[in-house]
């Protein structure tokens, strides 16, 4: 049980890696703007964040989250919880992201 | 018609496309010799070109900016879109009013004098509503954040600076109201000083305080040296505006000291503004940066070189003879060029955002920057700085005759920077993708 609901998981989370932040062009997961990934009996739960409050994008990307997440084969149900704290900072990129934009790790 | 975000201000990119043509109408009267350097700086084409420029090129793309960022700082949305068009509406229509009104005080003609004040006041209702829509997501956010205060700021400069407008245009166009108001003309300097300065100058700091460090990865914090700019920036814009203009009526030697102290603490503000430019710069942790903040560098340059030149014809007690130069750094070098190079960002984001926004998730969407060809478009900012920068040294040097050919090479460069936003809003650089079949967009924290 325990190792399908990890399997859930990092299917979602590899399909998120197909969802951009459209002004950084780089995939939202690498990024580190989802802070949590729970999955449960076909259920998604997804906390995240943006880059910067008031993004003109935000709207954008939750969609996008949101349609990428329920096309995952045995996904009934995804919900998305944004938050602001803790805020954002490329400290939470991922090594490759950090390579990708140059900035020292 | 796609069903857009809430967060995208929809009458941003019209605003845009109406000062560009704006900007274009400008520079075509220096070109046809309508305007400063072939005609005095008081002629009625200069008048009307100096128009078309500050309310119909930088206050349209600062308010369309706006419309798009205010909501970014506060995260409140504007009071309603419908303000935004209204606005545009307003402005576009006054401003026609007031190129006429100019034309027609040339000419003599009383009925065509009359479209100045008329089209002033179209312009200043523009500017209420504008401010309205901007002003109250402003004042409801708590805390506001630095760039938030410093357009707050400039939004009480630019109400300043119209009202002046109004005063003047209803001075020249109305001679039962000449008597009481032509005194007023001789604050003409100031009304250019609450509008360049206390309005375009302080709020482009703000904005850009937030957008620079954003889009490069740098820190967002500015500390001591942003609340000092700020400061320093307000007291000297207040103190050289207000003891000038008093200056009118009086000759009192504490009013002189008092503008040049106003003056000082500017060029102080300037300075560490500056300054602070270039730290966010360094301490950016984004290595490769954009071709809109590799360009910016040389409107931040031009900042620093009109103040300069203002420095030198003050202490020389020659301010009056150096404004049109000091105007064209910071119009064309200054404003202008860091609002081409900032759109080369903002055209193609918002394309993007309407375009492929609705496709996240559901299939391939490019990048934002995919949208732009860098590599092309680096020529036309390259030949826009160096056609401002030999324009403002030939004036310098004493050859205002030099101007011309160089506002031909600006005139190109804009019409080349123009067709590359065009070829970004048109997805030029990637194949068009069908759009998607509208579904409703998430709002935060809603259940899917």
């Amino acid at each position: 049980m325990v190792a399908e609901r990890s399997l859930d998981r990092e299917s979602v989370l590899d399909a998120l890696h197909e969802v951009i932040d459209p002004e950084l062009g780089y995939n939202i997961v690498d990024l580190g703007l989802i802070y949590a990934l729970e999955v449960a009996a076909g259920v998604i739960r997804i906390t995240m964040t943006m880059t910067t409050p008031g993004c003109p994008a935000q709207d954008y990307i939750m969609s996008g989250v949101y349609e990428r997440s329920k096309s995952v084969p045995g996904i009934n149900d995804v919900q998305i919880k944004l938050v602001w704290l803790p805020a954002w900072s490329p400290r939470l990129m991922t090594p490759a992201a950090k390579a990708h934009f140059g900035i020292q790790v | 018609m796609a069903v857009l975000s809430t967060r995208l201000s929809r009458w941003s990119l019209p605003m845009f496309v109406c000062a560009l043509v704006n900007f274009l109408a400008a520079q075509g009267l220096m070109l046809a010799g309508m305007s400063w350097p072939t005609q005095p700086v008081s002629a009625p084409g200069t008048l009307a070109a100096v128009h078309l420029l500050v309310i119909g090129w930088l206050l349209l793309l600062m308010f369309g900016a706006l419309f798009q960022f205010v909501p970014v700082i506060t995260s409140r949305p504007l009071v309603s879109q419908s303000m935004a068009l209204a606005a545009l509406i307003a402005l576009e229509i006054g401003l026609l009013g007031m190129v006429g009104g100019f034309f027609g005080i040339g000419t003599g003609s009383r009925a065509l004098a009359m479209a100045l004040p008329a089209g002033g006041a179209a312009v200043y209702l523009g500017v209420l509503i504008a401010c309205w829509n901007i002003g109250v997501p402003l004042l409801r956010s708590r805390p506001l954040s630095l760039p938030g205060r410093m357009v707050l700021t400039g939004l009480a400069f630019l109400l300043l600076t119209v009202t002046l407008g109004l005063a003047f245009a209803l001075a020249l166009a109305v001679p039962a109201l000449a008597p009481y108001l032509a005194p007023l003309l001789g604050g003409v300097g100031e009304h250019a000083l609450a509008g360049l300065g206390g309005w375009f100058t302080l709020t482009a700091m703000g904005v850009s305080y937030k957008l620079l460090p954003m889009f490069m990865l740098a820190p967002e914090d500015r500390g001591i040296t942003g609340d000092g700019v700020h400061i320093l920036a307000t007291v000297g814009f207040a103190l050289a505006i207000g003891a000038g203009l008093a200056r009118v009526w009086s000759a009192a030697e504490p009013l002189a000291v008092a503008q040049s102290s106003g003056y000082a603490a500017i060029a102080l503000a300037v300075g560490i503004y500056l300054w602070d430019v270039v730290r966010i710069y360094r301490t950016r942790k984004r290595a490769v940066i954009e071709l809109h903040n590799k360009a910016a560098v040389a409107a931040f340059g031009l900042l620093g070189l009109g103040t300069a030149v203002a420095i030198g014809f003050v202490m020389a007690g020659h301010l009056g003879a150096g404004a049109p130069v000091i105007v064209f750094l910071i119009v064309f070098g200054w404003l202008g060029g860091l609002g081409l190079t900032q759109l080369y960002k903002i055209v193609p984001f918002l394309t993007w955002l309407h375009r492929y926004g609705r496709s996240l998730g559901r299939g391939a969407v490019p990048r934002v920057q995919e949208l732009v060809h860098e590599r092309r478009s680096y020529p036309w900012f390259a030949l826009y700085f160096l056609g401002v920068l030999l324009g403002a040294t030939s004036v310098l040097s004493g050859h205002a005759a030099g101007l011309r050919p160089c506002v031909v090479l600006v005139t190109v460069a804009t019409f080349g920077i123009v067709v590359e936003y065009w070829r970004a809003w048109r997805a030029h650089y990637v194949p068009l993708r069908p759009s998607e079949p509208a579904a409703p967009l998430l709002r935060p924290n809603q259940r899917g």
